[in-house]
């Protein structure tokens, strides 16, 4: 939890030192980055791509069910 | 009618930093009588929408009189899957008619795809800012 007292201290440095302090963060965003895809963990990819059969059967469906809207 | 709507990604887990942002789009799903508010992943690379099997019925639609099977791939394959008809409407947009794979899977997040999401929606990522912006090709006056 980010206490008042240091977003106080933030918002009162001068633009150069929030742009240093800016850059430290990002550094520190980045290195955390590279540990967060562990080998010993499965990460589920959900996305159906290349589906096209399905794609098609649901655009067929679809035409069809606007055709008979306007009918 | 709005020409363009803007939202932020939104994070699934904070503790895992930056890399937990997803574009992830609020919006109403409608069936006869009911329903429901939800967050569609917008996934472009995804050929297809997908709604898990507990939000359809949550909507009211009954497996069995879902007649159009489906075979998708990746993770779903192995999940039966069957093609419904969705009213969605999406912040202050008009409705649109959204046709979805209704899998078997319960764990899979909603995802908005090519079909046919993208096909009724223009999309504009801007992921260093975290943002996104939907627009409707279809309600441009």
């Amino acid at each position: 939890m980010v206490s008042a007292e240091l977003i106080s201290t933030l918002k009162n440095l001068n633009r150069s030192d929030k742009f240093q302090i800016m850059q430290i963060l990002i550094s520190e965003l980045a290195e955390q980055e590279i540990d967060l895809i562990r080998s010993d963990q499965d990460y589920p990819v959900w996305s159906p791509y290349d589906a096209v059969e399905a794609a098609n059967t649901m655009l067929k469906v679809l035409k069809t069910a606007k055709n008979q809207d306007n009918a | 009618m709005p020409n363009k709507q803007l939202y932020s990604f939104v994070s699934t887990d904070l503790s895992l930093g930056e890399a937990s942002f997803r574009p992830s789009l609020p919006l109403n799903l409608v069936h006869q009588q009911n329903s429901v508010t939800v967050s569609g992943l917008l996934d472009t690379g995804a050929s297809v929408n997908v709604i898990p099997y507990l939000a359809g019925i949550e909507l009211g639609y009954i497996w069995e009189q879902q007649t159009t099977s489906l075979n998708l791939t990746g993770n779903l394959s192995q999940y039966e899957a069957r093609v419904v008809l969705i009213q969605a409407i999406v912040g202050e947009f008009k409705p649109v008619k959204l046709v979805f794979t209704w899998t078997q899977a319960t764990h899979v997040p909603i995802i908005l795809g090519q079909v046919n999401f993208f096909m009724e929606f223009d999309v504009c990522f801007y992921r260093s800012a975290c943002q996104f912006s939907v627009s409707s090709p279809h309600s441009v006056s």
